[in-house]
């Protein structure tokens, strides 16, 4: 077990500051914190991992509403009622209303398990205090039931934040920290391969060098990121582009840049 | 081990916990640093480093604790600028030959560095003595001198020994002047206190009800919780002043974020020429006429607005003390003084947030002008931390 090493997979690139911080989370049995610019892969290191490890991923989508409760178990009480006016069997039976949430089926599981908590910062500010326990001690107790559900084996987990919000000190200490920053030039290379067979040399060059540039306009509000680059060489690619024409026509700018304004800056910028 | 370096961390303000130094104590007993200084410093920045804005300052305390770096070496802010622009053309200046003293060594290249940062109060392209862009000295960069130390640009030709003034996370730093994003995210403060207001319980809470009505044996019992809209009234002034031009980028960025934040009650925006008088202008043009006058805003807006002001509080004494201070329209009987008393009475909250804000710096008479300013108002320096104390403070119950 304590051999195992996250070392990226075949789809996902990951650097090497973060495959450490992976194993470290592993070994010191602390949840991961990753936080960094969207489209910087957060939420496909859960999967990579996942599929690396070979264990299975349960995936907990944070919305605004969503409660900490909500990832332990519902008790719906609402069936309840309906069901006990209705006089349906089994209404004495709490169990039955008992609906564990993806926090609840994580530990519940036989074999360990990867459980990503997705874009943490979604949810109220409080959120992630009212986690503290069960991610420490990965358990928590049913008082309808007077049961309590605990780890069979401490899943290993990774939690993705958009820095949205800040989270809470508490929080944070118990976390291992990393902070995807953007891919260079190189690393940027070596993902887009992952994505494409054979590509042209010429043709990646030529976009690399565009999409570097729009990201270095300071005045570009929203930058493009690594999925937008990829769709946007997929665009080059079937529309069959002169790759040395990319830098001065600009083609399929839609794809890559999707605000009216910052189209309006890249292009004023190409000609001077 | 290591515990020096805790203390030289708690220096640079790094808010390091007991449990995040035992948890990096066990991690180095497990062997997870790989018995090497990167994996070192991998290691105790994932587990002591909690946001991107304390990684500079992390660089800095591992940099001081395990290098012996001296930070003094950090450059003075207009050097730096200088050096900064990346788009010079550098070519031509490389032609000429520079001899230049290959035997120096690493110390000797450092003290005379420092000697450097003292002296130079200016610009250098080229030349052989000064920081500056090409040419043959020592210090700088796009420079040809083997053995020099690179200040800032890009790594084009690789030959100074040390890359200083690098410091790749410094942009993420929270003092450093923000961008239109960390604007919105402090800007939801404004909304989350909001929902903190001593209101009446006047709105049904649907799951507490049926929560209780259930624990009740099934007869009705209705929660009520506070409604959670946000009360926030926002009034918001600019100053469009000549000496907020190089600020106009940022304020830009401001107002953007404060019209996207559409969670206000209220919003008014209106601006003005260096200082407050008995008119504000309707537009950031500030074109002559194109006003209103003070006395409407009062009336069409109550006391709980909370106002800010965004300025440099940079004019000539007599703009705000004369009666006659205002030289682009009517000053109606009053200095620009009294019409800022007036208005920062009329309304309980209002903060000021400053691009050049100084701090404290009474003895300087050039200063009087913001230092009264900063005496009506709270005066915050405009950038994220200045942002959300200032949004604290407007938030506070007194």
């Amino acid at each position: 077990m304590s051999k195992m090493k996250f070392t990226g997979s075949k789809n996902y690139v990951a650097s090497k500051e973060l495959m450490a911080a992976v194993d470290v989370a592993r070994v010191l049995e602390k949840p991961l914190l990753i936080k960094g610019e969207p489209g910087t892969g957060k939420t496909m290191l859960a999967e990579a991992i996942s599929e690396a490890f070979d264990m299975k991923l349960f995936i907990w989508n944070i919305k605004s509403t969503t409660k900490a409760q909500d990832g332990l178990y519902v008790y719906d009480t609402v069936q309840r009622l309906y069901d006990s006016q209705f006089g349906e069997a089994g209404v004495d039976d709490i169990k039955k209303y008992i609906k564990l949430g993806k926090l609840g089926e994580a530990f519940k599981a036989d074999e360990q398990v990867i459980l990503l908590i997705d874009e943490i910062d979604k949810a109220d500010l409080e959120f992630p205090n009212d986690l503290l326990w069960e991610l420490d001690k990965m358990e928590f107790y049913i008082h309808e039931t007077k049961e309590t559900i605990k780890a069979k084996k401490r899943p290993i987990v990774i939690i993705t934040s958009n820095a949205e919000k800040e989270l809470p000190d508490a929080f944070l200490r118990r976390c291992i920290f990393h902070y995807i920053s953007f891919p260079t030039k190189e690393e940027m290379d070596e993902i887009v391969r992952v994505h494409f067979d054979n590509i042209d040399e010429n043709l990646l060059k030529y976009a690399m060098d565009t999409f570097y540039w729009i990201r270095e306009i300071k005045e570009v509000r929203k930058k493009p990121s690594t999925s937008e680059l990829i769709d946007w060489l997929n665009a080059l690619l079937i529309g069959g582009i002169e790759p040395e024409t990319i830098k001065e026509k600009l083609p399929f700018l839609g794809v890559l840049i999707k605000k009216d304004e910052d189209i309006d800056i890249v292009k004023k910028r190409r000609i001077l | 081990m290591f515990t020096e370096f805790l203390y030289v961390c708690k220096d640079k303000g790094l808010d390091i916990s007991t449990t995040e130094w035992l948890t990096f104590m066990e991690a180095l007993d497990k062997g997870l640093a790989y018995s090497s200084l990167e994996g070192l410093y991998n290691l105790g920045r994932m587990i002591l480093i909690k946001t991107e804005s304390d990684y500079d300052k992390f660089d800095l305390a591992f940099m001081e604790y395990f290098k012996n770096v001296h930070v003094e070496e950090e450059l003075p802010a207009d050097i730096m600028k200088f050096l900064d622009k990346g788009d010079m053309d550098t070519s031509g200046l490389n032609k000429d030959i520079y001899s230049f003293d290959t035997k120096r060594n690493k110390e000797d290249t450092k003290r005379m560095f420092r000697e450097r940062v003292t002296e130079q109060k200016e610009e250098h392209n080229g030349g052989n003595y000064w920081i500056g862009t090409s040419g043959g000295s020592a210090f700088g960069h796009s420079g040809r001198n083997p053995g020099g130390l690179r200040v800032g640009g890009h790594t084009g030709l690789q030959t100074a020994f040390q890359v200083m003034g690098e410091r790749k996370y410094a942009d993420f730093r929270h003092d450093k002047t923000i961008d239109i994003r960390q604007f919105q995210i402090a800007f939801r403060n404004l909304r989350q206190f909001s929902t903190k207001l001593e209101v009446p319980k006047t709105e049904l809470d649907l799951d507490k009800t049926i929560e209780s009505t259930c624990n009740n044996g099934g007869f009705l019992k209705l929660e009520f919780d506070k409604p959670r809209k946000n009360s926030v009234k926002l009034l918001l002034l600019f100053d469009c002043g000549g000496t907020m031009l190089p600020f106009s980028e940022l304020c830009n960025n401001l107002f953007q974020a404060v019209h996207k934040a559409n969670h206000f009650k209220d919003l008014k925006t209106y601006y003005f020429h260096n200082c407050i008088y008995s008119k504000v202008y309707k537009t950031a043009e500030c074109e002559m006429g194109d006003w209103v006058d003070l006395d409407y805003i009062f009336r069409h807006t109550d006391k709980d607005y909370k106002v800010i002001i965004v300025g440099d509080a940079q004019m000539a004494p007599e703009e705000l003390f004369d009666l006659n201070g205002n030289y682009r329209g009517p000053n109606d009987g009053r200095s620009g003084y009294e019409w800022n008393l007036m208005f920062r009475e009329k309304y309980k909250k209002a903060i000021w947030l400053n691009p050049r804000f100084h701090g404290n710096l009474n003895s300087l008479f050039w200063m009087e002008s913001e230092n009264t300013l900063a005496q009506i108002y709270d005066m915050y320096p405009l950038t994220v931390d200045g942002l959300k104390e200032g949004i604290k403070k407007l938030m506070s119950p007194r």
